[in-house]
């Protein structure tokens, strides 16, 4: 709870700051609406695919989705694919909008469950599934779309998803928000988060006390994939053309905003506000040292710094020493007590 | 507990304040700014095309001209990188493209904005103002085999290799070759287009079952980077070296051994410096609005007479005369 409590203000005060630098470093166009944008609508797909990653590591039990990108690629390409076979993407823009939507969504949703099953059913360790899964779905979308790029387009839908602004806030963050709001509804509200967590917590225990065990390993890898799903549509909507070997940086990217938002990797606690703002700073901060100019290693370094920032402020009691008031109001909270499902 | 937390906020905040500092020296410029985009940082090609990039700013003070790219091989990483230079307001960018489809979306918003945009090693790309090639593949092609020729004295067994077949610069390249021996009729190409997949080992199993099975043959022409490196290790552990003839893409540094023993008769490449230089030469030349001529002269070598033609898109192409054919005498000119 303290160390929860913790992680939160320190992400806020992080991005913060980083706000504050980059105004003052940019003479102020750092804060410009269109650069506010920019960075908004660089964000979705990374933080779609770290949501997915906390999930998986909440299930605990080594619980990770190292499949994640290559899902996402899979989803865009093999849609792409299936689709332009029966539609073509300039005559009926919102049809082929749509069934590509719709592919994306059942491919990512079918490779988490693909994802669920090994693990749950065959008792494969997640790390050495979700690798294995990766790969096989990468060599899929090498297979069909013959290692070349596959052309979406940039039909009527799919182009102001990834394009358009409402009320000057990109579509795709928008959905990117509320996509995140209604996990951390369901993971606070719903049956399946209090199991979720609690399994992560102790699993032998969750056995014991009669938890749908496959079922929820299932829906967490389902929910992932269906992550991936719509991330692999947002990449296409921005990028007019969809490849296999995209993003194959995100996959460490995803599992270090996971572990900066202060998601446990033996399972049991996440956040999904703290993931959405842990995206947020890595964005901040690369598009700032993209704003000096500074080289891209730089922010290879920054990245370790920020990481080990927070691996000592989960260690260590700094935001107690840092905002005293808080460690108060915590520390008044009668310890010990159960897990509770804290999102 | 508490002196620990103390020491490490002080770290964090001398480290933030020399971050700070360095990223303030590099802002705040009111002359057009060309930034170039490259596909990774940190490798050499890519270091010599930043020589380039500055020597091109120290000879055009009016312009403020700068290199950047991703750390690491993913279009997704350089896409970010571009982005976030569109939002900064650059007034030009000089992009080598990772992946030319991937980058259409970026780079269409990008002009939208009214930001120029120029490419090199993609003539395929649609949403660019001008590609900048280093060389016609026919022309260089011919140039490669010429040299083989010349080598192999207009006369005997010759053979071929590419990256893959599904390579279209790589057949062009060979095509071109086969159709400039077509001039001498000593010459006699046997069993062409083996596949090296740029992969030096490889491509020496492969050169040491084509000399098995061709003891008298005269003549290499490849074309991935690695393949001289193969070809020439095994024409040097056969005692060959200097009776064969080997002339395809390699670059100067990773070929110098084998150019001294002779193994390798002569590299070609384009020097990334001078495709910088031409890059950031044309992107300020649309910065001016000045028109682009067939024929043109852009400052820099192997670029004074340059062709442009319709390209990809609504933009244009435009070939340069890049090409460097290097041998052991020549090649010390172009260290990287």
């Amino acid at each position: 709870m303290q160390k929860a409590g913790g992680q939160l203000v320190m992400l806020v005060a992080i991005n913060g700051l980083l706000l504050v630098l980059g105004a003052a470093i940019s003479g102020g166009s750092f804060l410009s609406l269109f650069n506010l944008q920019s960075m908004a609508s660089q964000l979705p797909e990374i933080g779609l695919l770290a949501i997915g990653v906390m999930l998986a590591m909440c299930a605990g039990n080594g619980g990770i989705d190292l499949s994640g990108i290559a899902l996402a690629n899979l989803s865009g390409v093999l849609s792409a694919v299936i689709v332009s076979a029966f539609i073509s993407s300039g005559e009926s823009e919102t049809a082929f909008s749509l069934a590509f939507i719709f592919g994306a969504l059942a491919i990512g949703f079918l490779g988490g469950v693909i994802n669920g099953l090994l693990i749950s059913k065959l008792n494969i360790t997640p790390i050495l599934c979700t690798l294995g899964t990766q790969m096989a779905f990468m060599g899929l979308a090498i297979v069909v779309s013959g290692g070349k790029a596959v052309m979406v387009g940039s039909p009527a839908l799919l182009s102001s998803i990834g394009n358009d602004m409402f009320l000057a806030v990109p579509i795709s963050f928008l959905l990117f928000v509320i996509v995140a709001g209604l996990i951390a509804a369901v993971l606070k509200f719903t049956p399946y988060g209090l199991w979720l967590m609690l399994m992560g917590t102790n699993p032998k225990a969750a056995v014991y006390a009669g938890f749908p065990k496959t079922g929820v390993l299932v829906a967490t890898y389902a929910i992932s994939g269906l992550l991936s799903g719509l991330a692999g549509i947002i990449i296409a909507a921005r990028n007019v053309n969809v490849k296999f070997d995209y993003g194959s940086s995100y996959l460490l990217i995803a599992i270090l905003i996971a572990v900066m938002a202060g998601v446990k990797p033996e399972g049991g606690y996440g956040r999904v506000v703290c993931v959405v703002l842990s995206a947020v700073a890595l964005q901040l901060m690369s598009s700032l040292l993209n704003f000096g100019g500074l080289s891209n290693f730089v922010r290879d370094f920054a990245w370790g710094l920020l990481l080990l920032t927070f691996l000592a402020v989960g260690r260590y009691d700094l935001t107690g020493f840092l905002f005293p008031g808080i460690r108060q109001t915590v520390s008044s909270v009668p310890v010990p007590h159960a897990p509770k499902q804290d999102n | 507990m508490k002196t620990l937390s103390k020491k490490f906020l002080a770290g964090t905040a001398v480290a933030a304040a020399m971050l700070t500092g360095s990223i303030g020296t590099l802002l705040a410029q009111d002359k057009p700014v060309i930034a170039t985009v490259v596909k990774i940082s940190g490798i050499p090609w890519f270091d010599r095309m930043s020589t380039g990039v500055q020597a091109f700013a120290e000879a055009n003070p009016d312009v403020v001209a700068s290199q950047s790219g991703p750390a690491t091989a993913d279009s997704a990483q350089q896409l970010q990188i571009i982005q976030d230079l569109v939002a900064k307001g650059v007034s030009a960018l000089a992009v080598v493209p990772m992946d030319p489809a991937v980058l259409e979306g970026t780079l269409k918003r990008a002009m939208e904005r009214g930001i120029v945009v120029v490419t090199h090693e993609a003539d395929n790309q649609i949403n660019t103002q001008a590609d900048v090639e280093a060389f016609d593949n026919a022309d260089y092609g011919a140039a490669l085999n010429e040299r083989l020729a010349k080598c192999m004295n207009n006369e005997g067994k010759w053979t071929t290799f590419v990256g893959s077949l599904g390579s279209r610069t790589h057949m062009q390249w060979v095509g071109a070759g086969e159709e400039n021996a077509k001039k001498y009729s000593g010459m006699q190409l046997v069993d062409p287009n083996n596949e090296s997949f740029d992969d030096a080992n490889g491509t020496y199993e492969k050169a040491k079952e084509i000399l098995r099975k061709h003891p008298d043959i005269k003549g290499f022409q490849t074309s991935a980077g690695n393949d001289v490196l193969g070809v020439g290790r095994a024409i040097d552990e056969a005692g060959l070296s200097g009776k064969i003839c080997l002339v395809g893409t390699g670059l100067p540094n990773p070929s110098a051994d084998l150019l001294e023993t002779g193994a390798i008769t002569a590299i070609g490449f384009w020097d990334p410096q001078k495709a910088g230089m031409a890059m950031n030469a044309v992107a300020k030349l649309l910065i001016e609005k000045k028109e682009l001529t067939d024929g043109m002269d852009l400052g820099v070598e192997g670029y004074n007479k340059v062709a442009v033609k319709k390209g990809a898109g609504e933009g244009l192409l435009i070939i340069g005369n890049g090409m460097v054919l290097a041998d052991k005498a020549t090649y010390k000119d172009y260290l990287f």
